[in-house]
This record gives C-alpha cells, sequence and structure tokens, in this order.
C-alpha cells in the first residue's frame, strides 16, 4: 500500500524534475502556463504509476476498481447533474464571482475515493458541455475537465486521511489549536499570495489609488475576510467541532490548486472572460493594469478559494445530514463517519440491551 | 421519464425488435444518420481547430465549411443559429465588453467612457475571441442538434466503452431535467406552507436552502433504491453485454474521423514549430 503511494509521488516528482530541467525559466511573463502543465503531466503520471505498481503487486487494480462500486456508479450520474444545474445557476442567472460547480465531484470524492472523484469531474465537464441539451449546456466547460478531476482527486484524498470525520464534542484546547493552525494556514496563504502576486499592479488600502473601484474592492475583500474569521471561530465555537478547521484548510487548498491549474486554460482560450460573474473581476484587475495572464490568475486566486471553502463546507453539511449507514456503505464511507462506538449516537430499541 | 416526448420522436421507423422507442430512431436527413461519433469528432476537431489556428478568418473559414454547410445539409440552419446564439451570447457580450474596454497595453484609443479606455488593440482581440467563442458554441450545438445522446452512449458501449460509464454518462442526462423537476415540486411543497420566494433578495437567498437541501438530500436517497433495482436486473453482472440495436458504422466514415484527427493533429504541429504563420 505503502509502496504504492511512494511509487506515485516518485513518478510526480520525476515528471516536476524533467519539466523544470525542460523548461528552465520560469521567470518569463507565462511561468503559470508552464507550472500548470508541469503539475497536470505530473499528476498523470503519478497515477500510472500507482496502477502499475499495484498491477505488479496484485495482478490486478482492486484499490481503483474498488472506488466504483455500483452505489458509486448511481451516485455519479446525480453528482453530475447537481453539479450541473448549481454550476449553471450561478453562471447564467445569479453572477457572483464564484463558480460552485463542484459540490457533485467533492461529494463523490469524500464517499467513494479520489480515482472515483477525479473521473466524475472529468465526465462532469464533458457531459456538461456535449451531452446536456440547453439551457443547461456549459459553452465553456470542456477545457476544464483536467481542473475538475483534480479537485475530486484531492477531496478524495483528505477525505481518506480523515479530514471530513466529523468530530463533535472536541475539547476547548484542541479547538482552540486546531482553530489557530486552521487560521495560520489561511492567513499565511493569504498573505503570501497578496504580496506574490498583487502588490506588482496595485495596492488594496493604497490612498493614492487613482481609481475608486479598487478601494471599494479593497475593503470589500477586507470585509470578506474579516466575515470569513468571524463566521470560521463562529462555527467552531458553535458547533464545538474540531472538523471545522480541517473543511476549511482543505476548501482554501483546494482552491488554490484550482486557480493554478484553470487560469492558464481560461487565459489562454477564453482571455479570462467565461460569461459568469468572475469576468467583473478579470476586467477589475485588467484595469489595474495586469496582463492577461496575470488578471486571469488574480481573480482565480480570489475565486476559487472562497468557492472552494463554501463547497466544502456543504458538502460536510450535506455528509452530516446523510444518515450514516447510507455513508458507511459506499467505498470509503468508512472514513467518513464518527470514529469510536459506532451504536453511541443511534440508541433504537436495542439501547442500553447489549449492557 | 422526464424529456419523453423529444425521445419517442420517429419512433418505429428503423428499429430492432425489442429496442426502447427512443433508440434507433432514424433521423430526418443524412447528416443526422451518420454515426454519432462522426459528429462528436467533427464538432471536437472544429472546437479545438479554431483555437489552434487563431485569427479571424480561420475559424470564420472552418465554421463555414464544418458548421453552417453541414447544419444546411441537415435542415437545422435556423435553430441552429438561434440556438448557439443564445447559447453564446452571455460570454460573448462579456468576452467583447471587457477585450474592448480593459485591453492590456492598448495604446490606439477609439473612444472613452469615463476612466475606461476602448482601443483598437482591444478591438481587434475582442473579435478574435468572439470569432472562438462562436466556433465552439456553433460545434457543439450541431452536434447536439442532430444527435441523441443515448445514440452516442450506446454506439461508444459497443466500441468497447465500460457499461458503468455508459450508464453514467446516459444517466446525467436524465437526472438533470429529474432534478429539476424535483426542485420544482419542492418549491411548491415549500410555498405551500408558507416560504417565500418572491421577497426581497436577501428572503429569496435564505429560501435557498430549505429547496436545496431537500433535492440533494432526496436525490442521494434515491442511490439506494436504484443501487438495489439495477442489482436485481444483473447490471453487475460480468462479461460483455449484448446490444440489440446500435447506429451504423462504415470504413469511410472511419476514414474520415482518422483523417479530421490526422488533420488536427498537423495543424498543431504546424504551429508549435511556428510554421504556421501566427
Amino acid at each position: 500500500m505503502a509502496l504504492r503511494w511512494i511509487a506515485a509521488l516518485i513518478g510526480f516528482a520525476l515528471v516536476a524534475f524533467v519539466g523544470i530541467v525542460v523548461i528552465g525559466d520560469f521567470s518569463a511573463e507565462r511561468a503559470a502556463d508552464s507550472w500548470a502543465l508541469v503539475a497536470a503531466i505530473g499528476l498523470a503520471a503519478a497515477f500510472v504509476a500507482y496502477a502499475a505498481t499495484e498491477y505488479f503487486q496484485t495482478g490486478g487494480f482492486g484499490s481503483i476498481a474498488r472506488q466504483f462500486d455500483l452505489r458509486t456508479v448511481v451516485l455519479v450520474p446525480i453528482a453530475i447533474a447537481i453539479n450541473i444545474i448549481l454550476g449553471a445557476a450561478v453562471a447564467n442567472a445569479l453572477k457572483i464571482p464564484i463558480y460552485l460547480d463542484s459540490i457533485g465531484t467533492i461529494l463523490v470524492g469524500a464517499l467513494a475515493g479520489p480515482i472515483a472523484g477525479a473521473l466524475t469531474g472529468f465526465t462532469a465537464n464533458l457531459v456538461w458541455q456535449y451531452i446536456i441539451p440547453p439551457p443547461f449546456q456549459g459553452t465553456v466547460a470542456a477545457p476544464f475537465a483536467i481542473v475538475a478531476a483534480v479537485i475530486g482527486l484531492m477531496a478524495g484524498l483528505f477525505a481518506r486521511a480523515g479530514w471530513l470525520r466529523p468530530r463533535p464534542n472536541s475539547s476547548g484546547g484542541a479547538l482552540l489549536i486546531g482553530g489557530l493552525v486552521a487560521l495560520g494556514i489561511v492567513v499565511l496563504l493569504a498573505v503570501y499570495a497578496y504580496v506574490r502576486f498583487y502588490t506588482d499592479a496595485f495596492e488594496f488600502f493604497n490612498p493614492d489609488n487613482a481609481d475608486p473601484l479598487f478601494v471599494i474592492l479593497g475593503w470589500l475583500i477586507a470585509g470578506l475576510f474579516v466575515a470569513f474569521i468571524v463566521g470560521f471561530v463562529a462555527l467552531l465555537v458553535v458547533r464545538r467541532d474540531l472538523t471545522v478547521a480541517y473543511v476549511t484548510v482543505a476548501g482554501v487548498l483546494t482552491g488554490m490548486v484550482a486557480a493554478l491549474i484553470s487560469a492558464p486554460i481560461s487565459a489562454n482560450l477564453f482571455s479570462g472572460i467565461t460569461g459568469s460573474g468572475t469576468d467583473f473581476l478579470v476586467a477589475a484587475f485588467r484595469q489595474a493594469g495586469s496582463d492577461i495572464q496575470v488578471a486571469t490568475f488574480q481573480q482565480g486566486l480570489l475565486s476559487d478559494p472562497v468557492d472552494k471553502l463554501v463547497t466544502f463546507f456543504v458538502v460536510y453539511l450535506v455528509l452530516t445530514a446523510i444518515a450514516r449507514r447510507t455513508i458507511a456503505r459506499f467505498p470509503q464511507g468508512e472514513r467518513l463517519v464518527e470514529a469510536g462506538d459506532a451504536s453511541a449516537g443511534e440508541g433504537g430499541e436495542w439501547r442500553g440491551a447489549s449492557g | 421519464m422526464a424529456g419523453g416526448e423529444r425521445l419517442n420522436v420517429g419512433a418505429g421507423q428503423d428499429r430492432g425488435r425489442g429496442v426502447p422507442g427512443f433508440l434507433g430512431r432514424r433521423g430526418p436527413g443524412r447528416y443526422h444518420r451518420l454515426n454519432p461519433l462522426t459528429k462528436a469528432t467533427l464538432a471536437t476537431v472544429t472546437a479545438i481547430g479554431a483555437v489552434v489556428v487563431g485569427g479571424l478568418l480561420g475559424p470564420a473559414l472552418l465554421v463555414a465549411a464544418a458548421v453552417l454547410l453541414p447544419a444546411l445539409a441537415a435542415g437545422v440552419l435556423r435553430r441552429l443559429l438561434l440556438l448557439a446564439g443564445l447559447l453564446a451570447l452571455p460570454i460573448a457580450i462579456s468576452a467583447f465588453v471587457v477585450n474592448l474596454f480593459f485591453f492590456p497595453g492598448g495604446a490606439d484609443v477609439l473612444f472613452r467612457v469615463g476612466p475606461i479606455v476602448a482601443t483598437a488593440e482591444g478591438l481587434g482581440f475582442a473579435l478574435e475571441i468572439l470569432a472562438r467563442i462562436l466556433a465552439i458554441s456553433g460545434a457543439v450545438t450541431l452536434f447536439y442538434l442532430t444527435t441523441h445522446p443515448a445514440d452516442l452512449v450506446v454506439d461508444l458501449e459497443r466500441r468497447g466503452v465500460s457499461p458503468r460509464l455508459a450508464f453514467v454518462a446516459n444517466a446525467s442526462v436524465q437526472a438533470v431535467p429529474a432534478m429539476v423537476e424535483r426542485a420544482a415540486q419542492i418549491t411548491a411543497a415549500q410555498r405551500a406552507r408558507g416560504l417565500d420566494t418572491e421577497g426581497s433578495i436577501w428572503r429569496r437567498v435564505r429560501g435557498l436552502v430549505p429547496i436545496v437541501a431537500p433535492v440533494i438530500l432526496g436525490s442521494i436517497a434515491e442511490v439506494e433504491e436504484r443501487t438495489m433495482a439495477l442489482e436485481a436486473r444483473g447490471f453487475t453482472r460480468p462479461g460483455r453485454r449484448t446490444l440489440l440495436w446500435a447506429p451504423r458504422d462504415s470504413v469511410p466514415e472511419a476514414t474520415v474521423r482518422w483523417l479530421m484527427l490526422a488533420g488536427l493533429a498537423g495543424l498543431v504541429a504546424l504551429r508549435a514549430t511556428g510554421a504556421w504563420p501566427g
């Protein structure tokens, strides 16, 4: 088992190494393209290495095939429909700068496993563009299939690591430490992203900003961030559930990776414009002086973490609302239910009978 | 079944015995009757080709040859123009406005609106992106208008795609209208209980939760029943299935498909080596 993951890691590292040597210079203005390309090929190589090692060890693809039991196969179309309906509604009707088109993908990744999640994301975007009739048809969905696959993969890995397992009645100390660590990671990522990718073009809180648009945008983003922290702490305290911290980190990390991979696709194919609410952000960043590649990336780095954070929370709430026996029947379901005494929460007529 | 009206069009004209009505119907035109994979290949090659060629003239010629001409032959030109236009409208407007007014480094000023400047460079780029979007949207719409989704899925299954994947693709198409219908029922039920769906924006947003949550949870609860139904009908049985019907394919069609793919590969190679003027 461990050997397969090591093989996958080596495969990824090998591709990354070769890619970095071949491309050589990442400082050019199209660096993001190269990073995304290397990451995508590396992931494919990692998957092949994993599968090959498993085949070599066991003569089959058991751990991958297990993620596609009949229950999962039935869930996937429903997950794809959730993706498409919510995604189309948000992009065409609501026009808010997030996507909400990966709830189903992350749900399958969590319930069935990383490979199942990746395949759901990939298939969903192809189906969305090619075989769903209007008005739900997506004009620009298929090129982003690889992004959706990575999102499903990451969700599956986080769930496999037990990050989405409910931890009710966590102790105060655990909540404090977990909350601080999660906040620390998010703030660190936010500060790094801000310093690295946003200060070149403009500063959010510079009073000399020529454009009142950026003053408003800056305060809006700051307000959003404060709201996030308040909401995070409140949720942690009210639910007394340490998993809130895990879900937050998982969402933000997934969002950043998604932005890294999707921005070059969006910029090169569609000049960053996809007909949804995110277009306003791209326009704003371009007005600030970023070129097309950078503006698209700046938009993605803002939209994606927020989007995936919301999505992960929705999925977590859905998972806590589904009956435990339903969850446990899915391939990866055992990693989504509370650890410890299985009969603790479900008394029924046999309560106390086992003494 | 959801969308049943459309599925039964032309049923019973040319199909084997025991095949459900929505399969095996003859399309009205010669183009409709091409193998679904041929049409899918044409759509994909056109879409990617328009991106690879770039510029304005290239995609325009490509659309004329690979979208408008087949649409004319299939007799769906009017519907194609209408549908593709409607589909591409939001992204087209957005792409045009943003690229016209917010083009980084544009110096040749056309006109100004307050602090925002429209540049000639932006206009050129906007038209280029517009041509690309219309080509993609036209190609996909032509495919949609002339192909029944089930035909493509059955054809893929005949070619050895796993029945599970075929089921996923087919069931997704049916799940979307079914879920919309479920949402409509739940909305009606919640409104009967006093849910406000027409008040202020904040009220409507709050009203989303009691609609979206039952839709998602109800759909997931349904997984159990469907699993047992499929299990009882031998869905997990190993081995190959016998298809009672599959779309026809021919050697010339297969040759054309490979030629299209080879042409696309050649185009990509030309662009990558810089032999094609970019």
